[in-house]
This record gives C-alpha cells, sequence and structure tokens, in this order.
C-alpha cells in the first residue's frame, strides 16, 4: 500500500474513466499518478473505474454492426504477429532493415530511380539512401528519414502516427546551431505519412517534430514530440 | 469461479492469442462485444454511420495493437469499450455542431435502432448482465446518474456538466466519485 493518500487521486481517477476530466485536473492527475510512482493501489482503482465505465455500456441495447466488418478489419491489416515482429527486441534488426529498405526505396522513387528487380541488372542508386535515421519520442507510432548528406532534401516515413487533432498538424524542425527552422507541416492519413521535404540537413544538429496549429507557425508553440539526432 | 470470471479469463486467452495474430481470436472478441461497442458509440455520437466508424477503428486497433492490453489496469471489456468511449467523445468534442444537431437525430436514432435485427442481437447479448447494470443505475440518486450519464453517455466534460447543470466543479467531481463508487459496489460481481 502506498504512504501517499488517494481520496483526492480517487476522485480524479472516476472522472478521467468517463473520459471527463479535463483543465488543470487532467494535469494534476498526471502529476499525482508520477508522485505515487509504480503504485499497484493506483492501478487497481483505475482497473476498477474503468470497469464500471464499461459497465455502463451494458445498460444500452446492443446494436447490430455490419457484418462484414471483421473481415474488412482482418483484410486491411496484417496480423498483429507480424508487426510485432517489427517491434521486438530480438527481432529489432529485422524490423530496423524493414524500416531502412522502406525508406531508402522511397528515396529511390521521389529521386526519380528506379530499382529494378532483375538480378542480372546492378541495382541503380543505392548510394542515395545513405543515412536512415529514426525518430524517439512520446508521439507513439514510428518516423524515419532518409537523407544523403550534402544533398538537399529529406524524404519521411511514418506509420501508426497519432492524429494530431482537429486543427492541428505535425510540423518538422531542423534545428541548426539551437535554432528551430521549419521543414514543413504534414498530417497523416489513416496515420501514415510520405513525404519528401526540399531543404539541407546539413548542417543540421537534430531533428524535430511538434504539433502545431494547422496554419503551420513558422517557430514552434510546443516542445517536440519527436526528436532524432544527427550530429 | 463467477459468470464474469470465467468470461474475463476467457478474454485474456483471447488476446494472447491475438497476440500470435490468431483470426479465429480477434472473430471471437469481435462476436462478444462489437454490438455493445456500436450501441456506446451510436448513443454517444448519435449517428449510426459515425459509430460504425469508430467501432471498426477501435477493433482494427485491437487487431493490431493487442499488446496495448495491460491485465493490471482492467479487463479486457474495460479495455475495448474505454477505446471505443475515447473515439466516441473525439468525435462529439470535434464536432460540436453534431451535439447541437442531437436532439433531432434523437428521433432517426430510435428508428434507426428498430432494426429487426437488433431483437436477435438483444436476445444473444447477455440481457441478463444489461438489466443488473440497468437497475443498478436506476437506484442511484438523480443528481448522481445525472452526472454519469452526462459524462459517458453524451460526453460531457466536468466542466461542460458543471456548465449544464449549474454545479460547482468540485459537486460535479464528488458526485461523479460517489456515483460510480455505488455502481460499483452494486455490480461488484460483474465488473470482475
Amino acid at each position: 500500500m502506498s504512504q501517499l493518500d488517494h481520496a483526492p487521486l480517487e476522485e480524479l481517477l472516476a472522472v478521467r474513466a468517463l473520459d471527463a476530466l479535463d483543465g488543470d485536473d487532467a494535469a494534476r492527475l498526471d502529476a499525482s499518478l508520477r508522485e505515487h510512482g509504480d503504485c499497484a493501489d493506483c492501478r487497481g482503482l483505475e482497473a476498477e473505474f474503468a470497469g464500471t465505465a464499461a459497465l455502463l455500456a451494458t445498460s444500452l441495447a446492443p446494436v447490430a454492426v455490419d457484418p462484414a466488418m471483421a473481415d474488412r478489419i482482418l483484410g486491411a491489416a496484417p496480423p498483429a504477429r507480424d508487426q510485432l515482429a517489427e517491434r521486438r527486441g530480438s527481432q529489432r534488426s529485422r524490423g530496423w532493415a524493414a524500416l531502412v529498405a522502406i525508406a531508402a526505396a522511397f528515396v529511390l522513387v521521389v529521386g526519380g530511380v528506379v530499382l529494378t528487380t532483375d538480378r542480372t541488372q546492378p541495382v541503380v542508386g543505392t548510394n542515395w539512401a545513405q543515412a536512415v535515421v529514426r525518430f524517439e519520442g512520446t508521439a507513439g507510432g514510428t518516423l524515419a528519414m532518409a537523407f544523403v548528406p550534402g544533398t538537399a532534401g529529406a524524404a519521411f516515413w511514418g506509420s501508426d502516427l497519432p492524429d494530431p487533432g482537429e486543427g492541428m498538424t505535425y510540423e518538422i524542425w531542423m534545428i541548426d546551431d539551437g535554432t528551430p527552422i521549419p521543414g514543413g507541416c504534414v498530417t497523416p492519413v489513416d496515420g501514415r505519412i510520405a513525404v519528401f521535404v526540399n531543404a539541407d540537413v546539413g548542417t543540421t544538429e537534430q531533428m524535430a517534430v511538434t504539433v502545431e496549429p494547422a496554419d503551420c507557425p513558422a517557430t514552434p508553440t510546443s516542445d517536440p514530440v519527436l526528436t532524432a539526432p544527427l550530429a | 469461479m463467477g459468470t464474469a470470471d470465467l468470461t474475463e479469463a476467457q478474454d485474456r486467452r483471447l488476446v494472447e492469442s491475438l497476440r500470435r495474430g490468431d483470426e479465429e481470436a480477434f472473430r471471437g472478441l469481435f462476436g462478444r462485444y462489437a454490438t455493445s461497442a456500436k450501441a456506446l458509440a451510436v448513443r454517444v455520437v448519435r449517428q449510426q454511420h459515425l459509430a460504425e466508424e469508430i467501432v471498426q477503428e477501435a477493433f482494427l486497433a485491437l487487431w493490431r495493437e493487442p499488446e496495448g492490453y495491460d491485465p493490471e489496469r482492467g479487463s479486457v471489456r474495460a479495455w475495448l469499450m474505454g477505446m471505443v468511449h475515447h473515439r466516441a467523445v473525439d468525435a462529439v468534442r470535434r464536432e460540436e455542431s453534431q451535439r447541437r444537431r442531437a436532439d433531432q437525430m434523437v428521433v432517426g436514432l430510435r428508428e434507426e435502432t428498430e432494426d429487426p435485427a437488433e431483437d436477435l442481437v438483444d436476445d444473444l447479448a447477455r440481457p441478463q448482465e444489461r438489466r443488473l447494470v440497468r437497475a443498478a443505475l436506476d437506484a442511484l440518486p438523480p443528481e448522481q446518474r445525472q452526472v454519469l450519464e452526462f459524462m459517458y453517455f453524451e460526453g460531457l466534460t466536468q466542466t461542460q456538466v458543471a456548465e449544464r447543470t449549474g454545479l460547482p466543479l468540485g459537486t460535479v467531481k464528488s458526485r461523479t466519485l460517489l456515483g460510480m463508487r455505488r455502481m460499483r459496489t452494486a455490480l461488484e460481481e460483474l465488473e470482475r
């Protein structure tokens, strides 16, 4: 049992279980949970309220769904095990190789170079994708950038990126000598982005992505949700 | 082991199988919860088409990211319904104009949910459990029930509930906690 008082936490967790927490209370709850640290009691309360909220849904008469929906879902996405294979530690290199291959292929496509699948011919343009970096951060999803040092332009490829929200977009920044330089805005479609930015990242120390208003401001208004060091 | 425990144990096994890409496991969870998920989404967004999209998104997330389920944070059902509810309230809050049209749509909704297929679904989907939950909800003091319904079924935030009811925010929060506690106690067996 945590030594900290759970009473104030309980009220906020109850409201959050109903997706109704807003304003300062959302930040207050997060701070309180951080203060409690690895708190089994907190998780227990969270689970209880989540369960109670879910039961409220049971009070409603069920509504039929399109019988083809399950097939559509199964046909639309690869099985979870395939995605896990790309993500998990022991298979990380395979996932990374796939990411590099996709990003490299994208660079080749945007550069107008065609890769042949004919084994008897040399692969053209393999020197194009000389650097691929993967972004890390709190946004979720996957984002990678491929570029050729000394050559203007960088290709970004992302998947499973969360929706930045109504009226918001992701903005890409190049951090040069501590100064963020805008690289353009992009909004994922079904969590995916594939975009070419015609900017020189040659002197860039770090790449960053923030969530910004859709008018794509010239200076960041929020902290980065994804970053990738280049230096 | 109670019925609820048994169901939860089965659900967790299905999620485990899902992590190995088992399509039948997915169909099992879909068959068990899709109609309740749709009912919840329809209730919150009050549009059949949008509700269908929300349910599809939530189950797609289940299929693609089953490792997102953390047993320490509750049951599989709570996780699934949470995903549906988050998406539904996000949709409502994104499109406040939909909310203003809600009253007009209630009529259409009633007509839409009077689908002959629903009777069949209704019979199959744990009517006993629904009756108990409804009874527990009805047994709440009206001021607590109202706050829970505004939040869960209307998708209102605590601030919006305070504005709509004219109550201080602190009162809204305390009524929420009291209502949730009462529901939890009344449904202790079902909840597990």
